[in-house]
């Protein structure tokens, strides 16, 4: 009984999605390069808490790369331009392929939504949105921090966001930001596709 | 009481991180050293060597945002008996008291001070700019690097580019007053160009070399990135 339930198991099995080799690999570069920037950002950020300074509260050890300030000063430094031509790259090649047009949140999203009937569609309007919005907030974090790493060359950056401490807070914000993101993308990516549509984007 | 018991946990772990640095550290180490050559040559790009770094009103000044971060502990100096050498790769060997070096060209800047900690704070120093010191001691063309020595033996390098900036200063001036002891005076390293670890405070001795020796700095040789421009 098992074993037959078992062969028969890949017949019923509607096919898994297929993802371009290409979408993979950014996904797979983004993942490990954001993880290394999140947790390197965060021990630069218990040298010197962007909430409360020295007295403020610090990142627990655990969730923090590098050691001491100049480890995480390493790592973050190391994964920035992997991070950054990754996401260069990509911007080529969806504009080139214009995967922009039909992979990324569209107006028919937006009007799913409003007529608001296929719970299934509108499930998958919310994961195209989620997955859209998440990239310019992943630039706002390449653009801020090029502000704090060379705020005398790049001072209109500084400027831009009406001064330093404000500068920090937002290249801060994208933290908590990205990882909220990476949890509603996940469970939006189960509701949508199930685990087929997980592992499809991974393998 | 909780978060003092917690800062004194953390101010010990990082302590013994900072110890055993070099061991623990192993992989960090690794990341770093195999970008760093890259981030350096792009730097090094990003640096305008003459152009002036944009300056800040003197209204903006921070006063109480200039935090003190001292290695050791506040040295004691006689302002009378107070020497600055510059000495290595230059045709004129000199020894400035601070009558010499109040009487060279002085220049006042407005600009903002990075820690490599994350904060800032945007301050006004003035004094000689360092280009006019090392042209006075007429530096030789194999100078490409400039050594900073300081009393309380802490000590650095800079690239030659960044210490001909005009903005790079050897301030003995802060927020309009006298330089107080603990930001270095008499005499400290300034400018807009470099993270605050590079700006030695009680600079006594400037010596130009034609390359990086072992020791290229205090925080450097722990593992601190050398070029630190901004």
């Amino acid at each position: 009984m098992t074993s037959n339930s078992l062969e028969r198991q890949p017949a019923r099995m509607p096919k898994r999605p297929k993802q371009a080799l290409l979408a993979k690999i950014f996904h797979w570069v983004n993942i490990v390069s954001v993880s290394i920037m999140l947790t390197s950002g965060l021990q630069i950020y218990n040298a010197n808490p962007v909430f409360g300074g020295r007295a403020g509260p610090h990142v627990f050890p655990l969730f923090t790369l590098g050691g001491w300030l100049a480890g995480g000063r390493d790592w973050h430094f190391a994964a920035m331009t992997l991070f950054a031509l990754n996401l260069l790259w990509y911007g080529v090649y969806i504009g080139l392929t214009r995967r922009w047009k039909n992979r990324f949140v569209g107006g028919n999203d937006v009007k799913a939504l409003q007529v608001g009937q296929n719970q299934k569609r509108n499930a998958y309007a919310w994961h195209r949105i989620v997955y859209t919005a998440i990239v310019p907030i992943l630039l706002l974090a390449v653009f801020t921090g090029i502000g704090m790493y060379k705020p005398a060359q790049f001072y209109w950056i500084v400027d831009a966001f009406g001064g330093w401490d404000a500068l920090r807070i937002v290249h801060f914000m994208t933290v908590p930001t990205v990882i909220g993101f990476a949890i509603a993308h996940s469970l939006l990516a189960l509701k949508v596709g199930g685990t087929r549509l997980l592992e499809s984007m991974f393998w | 009481m909780h978060r003092r018991q917690f800062l004194h946990l953390t101010g010990l772990s990082s302590a013994g991180l900072l110890l055993s640095g070099c061991g623990t550290n192993f992989l960090s180490d690794l990341a770093g050293n195999a970008t760093e050559p890259f981030n350096q040559k792009v730097e090094e790009l990003l640096l305008k060597p003459q152009t002036l770094v944009p300056e800040f009103p003197i209204s903006q000044i921070e006063p109480e945002k200039l935090l003190v971060n001292t290695f050791r502990s506040t040295p004691q100096i006689d302002p009378a008996q107070y020497r600055l050498i510059i000495d290595g790769e230059v045709a004129q060997p000199m020894q400035l008291s601070l009558e010499d070096i109040y009487k060279l060209p002085f220049r006042s800047m407005v600009i903002r001070h990075v820690c490599v900690e994350g904060w800032a704070a945007i301050v006004q120093w003035g004094g000689v700019p360092l280009r006019e010191l090392i042209q006075l001691a007429q530096p030789k063309n194999s100078a490409k690097y400039v050594y900073f020595q300081s009393v309380d033996r802490y000590y650095e390098s800079w690239d030659m580019a960044s210490c001909l900036h005009p903005q790079t200063l050897m301030a003995y001036q802060k927020n309009g007053e006298p330089l107080p002891i603990d930001n270095g005076a008499p005499l400290r390293l300034a400018a807009p160009i470099k993270l605050g670890y590079k700006q030695s405070k009680w600079v006594t001795r400037i010596t130009l070399t034609s390359q990086l020796l072992k020791y290229k700095g205090y925080w450097e040789d722990q593992g601190y990135e050398w070029f630190a421009g901004l």
